[in-house]
């Protein structure tokens, strides 16, 4: 016989009528046949029979006149619910529970290219505006400097921002973004940036969202839009509102 | 448990004055097994504070036809003595197992122990005490 059923055999019940589960129902009906298992029964009813023949002083017989009492009392679910280890449980899982949220929440409101966005945030914070080659022109008109000199296809500025003024412009190399155009102009201080979308890692598709979408961080705010697989970011430094009169939500 | 009358009684009317005190305190025992499980305990703290048992190889022996038998010329009393006299948790589990009230399962939960420790304990207790019974009630001789 297996080791498990064995053991469940040494701790079989000793009254018939004792419930059992339906492991130690297996291990005994597999027993029942041996002459060791029948000894052990008998040798322990016998012992049981001793164990119930013991006397009980009467004073201790009254004790069991309450039997409601020796039976327990169940707790209530308030009682329960006010146990410090329920609490802790509760705690414990309701923080659990809002992370995840929080978590769930900020997978839902990612876009894709936001990570590269943020990093090109930092990189217009860190920029003077001498880093540009100096462009005098308005911002639209580069999507053709940025194709003949670079043949950078579709980086074109939306309309939104066509009419501002430029600075100056450059073209980096970024190991996250790839091949990055950035635009310094003059109203606001406002950079752009160019850069290419993200690609499905399944379809090879550039991944594109419809509208603007608005990042901020560290004072700086950017507003994103994708068009032909390439991003376009117009960054400057303050909240939202400072870009409210070229794009809307 | 304590193979000593007196000692028992106190240790029952403790149990039942914690009981009574838990309840008055809105805070009854959750489930009759409380009981078991608080008298172990005193039993337990009650016989550290006296002789304890020797930690030895009991002699044994397998389990006899003749057991029930042998059994039958013995006392409650004596039966009593020799359970006192078992190393924890063997007497914790013979004490319990014997008194033909609780399913393994139940006997799990009050002693804390694992399937396998339960079942070692009651098997080399019944070759011990089948041991102890061929030395104090030798079975007739057909």
């Amino acid at each position: 016989m297996k080791r498990g059923l064995q053991s469940l055999i040494e701790c079989a019940p000793i009254s018939d009528g004792r419930s059992a589960d339906r492991r130690m129902r297996t291990a005994i009906s597999r027993a029942k046949k041996s002459e060791e298992f029948s000894q052990q029964q008998g040798f322990d009813r016998a012992i049981a029979k001793l164990v119930r023949s013991t006397p009980v002083p009467g004073e201790i017989k009254e004790w069991f006149a309450n039997e409601p009492m020796a039976q327990g009392t169940r707790r209530s679910w308030k009682t329960t619910a006010s146990h410090p280890a329920v609490l802790a449980i509760a705690i414990a899982l309701a923080v659990i529970g809002f992370i995840t949220w929080l978590k769930f929440d900020e997978q839902i409101h990612t876009w894709a290219g936001e990570s590269i966005a943020r990093k090109l945030l930092t990189v217009a914070s860190a920029t003077r505006p001498s880093q540009f080659e100096p462009v005098d022109t308005e911002a639209g008109t580069l999507g053709d400097l940025f194709l003949m000199k670079h043949r950078l296809e579709h980086y074109d500025v939306p309309l939104e921002f066509a009419r501002v003024r430029t600075i100056g412009a450059r073209v980096f190399d970024d190991e996250d973004a790839g091949r990055v155009a950035h635009i310094g102009t003059a109203e606001k201080r406002m950079q752009f940036f160019l850069f290419p979308a993200q690609r499905d890692a399944k379809t090879g598709q550039p991944e594109e969202f419809a509208g603007w979408r608005f990042i901020e961080q560290e004072g700086w705010t950017g507003a994103v839009h994708a068009r032909q697989g390439v991003l376009f970011m117009a960054a400057v430094r303050g909240p939202k509102k400072e870009l409210a009169h070229y794009v809307k939500e | 448990m304590t193979g000593d009358e007196a000692q028992s009684r106190q240790i029952f009317q403790d149990t039942v004055r914690e009981a009574a005190f838990l309840a008055a305190n809105g805070e009854p025992p959750a489930d009759r097994y409380w009981f078991f499980r608080e008298a172990r305990w005193r039993c337990l703290a009650a016989a550290a504070k006296t002789l304890q048992p020797e930690i030895s190889s009991n002699q044994t022996a397998e389990i006899s036809k003749q057991a029930p038998e042998q059994i039958a010329q013995l006392e409650p009393a004596q039966l009593a003595v020799w359970m006192s006299a078992a190393p924890e948790p063997q007497r914790s589990v013979l004490a319990l197992y014997y008194l033909d009230e609780f399913s393994y399962r139940e006997l799990l939960a009050i002693t804390g122990l694992k399937l396998n420790e339960l079942s070692t304990a009651l098997a080399a207790g019944r070759r011990e005490f089948q041991a102890w019974l061929n030395a104090t009630a030798p079975a007739q001789i057909e």
